[in-house]
C-alpha cells in the first residue's frame, strides 16, 4: 500500500494557453478514499489520468509511495483503473476476465485462483464464474471490473466516473459496495465524479475542482459547513446553499444583513470578524443552506432578530421533507427544506428565521468565505 | 523500415529519401548484381537506391538524392546489414509479419487496395478464411513502442494462438484473429446467424481489446474492428478501410475510442463534402448552432439518434422519465424550429450535430 503526492503538478496541451491543470498540490495518505469532485472540464479526470500515467505531467512530481512516477509506464506503476466504460472481456467468462491481468503477470496458478475466489466471495459474484459478460446484468458486470482490479492487489485504485452508466437505484447500492469493499481493502483510492452526493457519502476527503484548480481539499463535512467560496458553497449541498447579495451595515450597535425583504442582526461573535475585517458598510453575499431557514414556530420565538416574510411560488413535498420555493428575499428564489408534514401551501405568506449561527458571508468581488479565510 | 526512421535518415543524410519495391530483373537492368542483398547499391540518375530487403523475386529499397561519398554508402550498406541480421530482428514470424506489414503499407500507398497476398511472402501461408481484422493506434505520447514480442504474447494470450499481429505505420498495428471468437462471445454457445449480433459481438471484441491494452499495457489506444475476411484477398482493402474509419471516428466522435466502419457510413460522406460547401451549410444553419452549446442537449440528441428515434428506448437509455425528453425535444423544437421526432428535421440535426463537433474543435 502507498499514498500518492502530486507536487505543483501541471498539465498543459500544447497549442493551448491554458493549462488544463494549475498547481496540483496535495498528499493523499496511504489507505485515505480521496475523491475529486468538479463540473464537466474542471480538470479532475485529466489529474486522475496524469496519475495513471495516460496523460503527461507539464510540470511538478507524482510520486506513489516514496518513488517518483513521472516517467514510469503505467503498467510499472502498480496501480489498478476502474473506468466508467467498464468493458469486460466478451469471449472470456467471468473468472477468466479476472484472471486474465494475473496470468499476464506470470502469476501461479494456484495464487491466481485464490485471489480470484477471494475477490469473488468479497464482490458476491461466486456463482457468476462461469458466466459470460454477455450474460449479466449492469451491476453485475459492474462488480467483475472493479473484482478485475481487486484482485491484482494493486497499491492505488484510481477509479473515474465508476457508477454513472448505471441506474439511479442501482448507483446508490454499488456506492456503499464500493465505500465498504475500500474498507476492508485499505487500499489508497482516489475516486473521480461530477456527482456531490457521490463525493459526500464516499470520501474521507473531497477535493473540489474548477478551471483546473483546487477550490478545496477538506473532509465532507469541513467542505459543507466550512466552504472557502462562493463555488464549493454552491458546488456541495442539494439543494444548493441559498445566496443573496446585499450590504452589511451597522444598526443601533449591531450589524445587520439588508437587502430586498430582508434585514436581520448578525450574532456579535461572527460581527465582530466582520468590523474587524472591514466589512460593514460594504456589499456582500449571503448563504445560508435550505435547512438552515426555519419554520417552526419554537425558532422563530426564538429569533426575532432573523425573522423573514416571503411567498411560497412552488412546494415540492418529497414524503420526509419538503421543498419550499419562495419569492420576496432577494432576487433570486431561497430554497427552504420544512419538515415533510408542513401543512403550508403554495401561495401561501410564510414567517421564517434563518438560523444566523449557519450563515456564511462571502465577499463580493474575491468570493471568498469571510469566516473562513485568515 | 518506419516511417520514423525514414525521417530520421533523412534528417542525417539532410535529403529526401524515399522507398519503392521491385523486381530482381529491374535491380539488374539498372546495374544492380545477380544475387542481389541487402545493403547493396546502385547510382541511377535519381540518386543512390539501396537495398533494404530482398525476397523471391522482388526486393525493397531506399533512394535518395544526397550526393553520397563512397566512405558514406559503405557505412550505410553496412549499417542496413546490421539492422536485418540482428536479433532486434525478432523472430522469423515477427519478421514475416513486418515484411507483410510493408507490403500492405506500398500497395495502400500505390492505391493497390484490392491486391491479394502474394505466395512469396511466407506468412501467406499462416493466413486463414475467417479471420477478424483489428487496426490498433496507440497514442501514449513520450513513451517507448512497445517490443513486438511482448504485445504478440499479450494478444497471444488474451486472443487466441492463432492471432496473428502485423506491425504497419509507427504505434499501428493490423490484429488477426480468428473468427471463431465471435462464438465465445455467445453465452448460449450458439451459432451467430444474425448480422446485427455479429456486428455487436465484433463491437464488444474491439471494446474488450481496447479495455485490455488500456488496462494491461497502460496505454491510450483506438481500436476500429471489420468484419471477418479472406485475409490473403482482401487484406489491404481491410487495414485501408479500418485506418479511415480510426480518422473518421477520431474526427467526428471525439471521446469515442472504438470504431466501426459500419457506423461511419455518413461520417465519410461528410468529410468527402468539400470545406467550402460544408462552410456554407453551417453558416445557414448558425442561427441555429447555439443549441449545442448546452452539453445537457447534445447528449439528449446523440442519445436520442443512436436509439434510432425512439423516444421510450432513449428515456430509459438517459435514465430520464419519458416526459422530461419529450419536454427536452419540444424545447428544441421551440428554440430551433427543429423538431428531430419529423424524419426531415432529424436529418438536418444530426447532419449539424456532426459537422458542429468537428467545427467547435477548430
Amino acid at each position: 500500500m502507498a499514498g500518492v503526492r502530486l507536487e505543483h503538478v501541471y498539465k498543459k496541451y500544447p497549442g493551448s494557453d491554458k493549462a488544463s491543470v494549475t498547481d496540483f498540490h496535495l498528499d493523499i495518505k496511504d489507505k485515505e478514499f480521496l475523491v475529486l469532485v468538479g463540473p464537466s472540464g474542471c480538470g479532475k479526470s485529466t489529474t486522475l489520468r496524469m496519475i495513471a500515467g495516460l496523460e503527461e505531467i507539464s510540470e511538478g512530481k507524482l510520486y506513489i509511495g516514496d518513488r517518483v512516477v513521472n516517467d514510469v509506464a503505467p503498467k510499472d506503476r502498480d496501480i489498478a483503473m476502474v473506468f466508467q466504460s467498464y468493458a469486460l472481456y466478451p469471449h472470456m467468462n467471468v473468472y477468466q476476465n479476472m484472471a486474465f491481468g494475473l496470468k499476464l503477470r506470470k502469476f501461479r496458478k494456484d495464487e491466481i485462483d485464490r485471489r480470484v475466489r477471494e475477490a469473488a466471495r468479497t464482490l458476491e459474484i461466486e456463482h457468476l464464474l462461469d458466466r459470460k459478460p454477455k450474460a449479466l446484468s449492469g451491476g453485475q458486470r459492474q462488480r467483475v471490473a472493479l473484482g478485475r482490479a481487486i484482485v491484482r492487489e494493486p497499491q492505488v485504485f484510481l477509479m473515474d466516473e465508476p457508477l454513472s452508466n448505471l441506474d439511479a437505484k442501482l448507483r446508490t447500492q454499488m456506492r456503499a459496495n464500493i465505500s465498504k469493499l475500500m474498507k476492508r481493502l485499505e487500499t489508497t483510492c482516489i475516486y473521480v465524479t461530477h456527482d456531490q452526493t457521490e463525493a459526500m457519502t464516499m470520501g474521507d476527503r473531497i477535493v473540489v475542482m474548477k478551471d483546473g484548480v483546487i477550490q478545496q481539499a477538506a473532509t465532507p463535512e469541513v467542505l459543507y459547513n466550512h466552504p472557502i467560496n462562493l463555488f464549493v458553497a454552491g458546488f456541495i449541498g442539494a439543494p444548493a446553499m441559498n445566496f443573496i447579495p446585499g450590504q452589511l451595515t451597522e444598526e443601533n450597535g449591531a450589524v445587520h444583513f439588508r437587502a430586498t425583504g430582508i434585514n436581520v442582526e448578525i450574532p456579535e461573535g461572527r460581527a465582530k470578524v466582520l468590523r474587524s475585517k472591514s466589512y460593514v458598510g460594504r456589499e456582500v453575499i449571503l448563504g445560508f443552506r435550505p435547512e438552515d431557514i426555519h419554520e417552526e414556530p419554537v425558532f422563530i420565538e426564538a429569533s426575532p432578530k432573523s425573522v423573514v416574510n416571503a411567498n411560497i411560488e412552488v412546494c415540492e413535498n418529497l414524503g420526509p421533507e419538503m421543498y419550499l420555493y419562495l419569492t420576496g428575499l432577494g432576487k433570486d428564489n431561497v430554497i427552504a427544506r420544512v419538515d415533510g408534514r408542513s401543512t403550508l401551501k403554495e401561495g401561501q405568506n410564510v414567517k421564517l428565521a434563518i438560523d444566523m449561527n449557519k450563515i456564511h458571508i462571502f465577499d463580493k468581488d474575491t468570493e471568498l468565505n469571510v469566516f473562513e479565510i485568515e | 523500415m518506419t516511417k520514423a526512421k525514414l525521417q530520421q535518415l533523412q534528417q542525417v543524410l539532410g535529403a529526401p529519401v524515399v522507398t519503392g519495391t521491385m523486381s530482381l530483373a529491374d535491380w539488374e537492368r539498372i546495374g544492380g548484381k545477380k544475387d542481389a542483398e541487402i545493403g547493396d547499391y546502385v547510382e541511377t540518375e535519381d540518386g543512390v537506391r539501396l537495398i533494404t530487403w530482398t525476397e523471391a523475386n522482388e526486393l525493397q529499397y531506399i533512394q535518395t538524392e544526397a550526393k553520397l561519398t563512397p566512405l558514406e554508402k559503405e557505412l550505410l550498406r553496412w549499417a542496413l546489414r546490421q539492422q536485418s541480421g540482428k536479433p532486434g530482428g525478432g523472430t522469423d514470424l515477427e519478421r514475416q509479419a513486418r515484411r507483410l506489414g510493408e507490403w500492405i503499407e506500398q500497395r495502400i500507398l500505390s492505391g493497390q487496395t484490392h491486391a491479394e497476398v502474394p505466395d512469396w511472402l511466407e506468412i501467406r501461408g499462416k493466413l486463414f478464411d475467417g479471420m477478424i481484422p483489428f487496426l490498433l493506434q496507440n497514442d501514449q505520447a513520450g513513451d517507448r513502442e512497445p517490443a513486438y514480442s511482448e504485445l504478440e504474447k499479450v494478444l497471444r494470450s488474451f486472443l487466441s494462438d492463432e492471432m496473428l499481429l502485423v506491425p504497419l505505420q509507427e504505434r499501428e498495428w493490423l490484429i488477426l484473429g480468428p473468427d471463431r471468437l465471435l462464438l465465445e462471445v455467445d453465452s448460449a454457445d450458439s451459432e451467430l446467424v444474425d448480422h446485427e449480433e455479429t456486428k455487436e459481438a465484433l463491437f464488444s471484441l474491439a471494446t474488450g481489446l481496447h479495455e485490455m491494452f488500456t488496462e494491461q499495457w497502460g496505454g491510450e489506444c483506438h481500436v476500429a474492428v471489420g468484419e471477418p475476411i479472406i485475409p490473403t484477398e482482401s487484406l489491404v482493402r481491410a487495414v485501408s478501410e479500418l485506418r479511415e474509419t480510426i480518422h473518421l471516428g477520431r474526427k467526428f466522435h471525439v471521446g469515442m475510442q472504438v470504431h466501426m466502419p459500419w457506423a461511419v457510413h455518413l461520417e465519410r460522406l461528410l468529410n468527402d463534402i468539400p470545406e467550402a460547401a460544408r462552410s456554407r451549410f453551417m453558416e445557414e444553419m448558425m442561427a441555429r448552432l447555439d443549441l449545442f452549446n448546452d452539453p445537457e442537449t447534445v447528449s439528449t440528441l446523440d442519445a436520442f439518434f443512436t436509439m434510432d428515434c425512439n423516444v421510450s428506448e432513449t428515456a430509459k437509455k438517459l435514465y430520464i422519465h419519458r416526459n422530461t425528453l419529450l419536454y427536452r425535444l419540444d424545447k428544441l423544437k421551440q428554440e430551433a424550429g427543429l423538431d428531430v421526432r419529423s424524419f426531415n428535421d432529424a436529418v438536418l440535426v444530426r447532419i449539424m450535430l456532426l459537422l458542429y463537433k468537428v467545427t467547435k474543435r477548430k
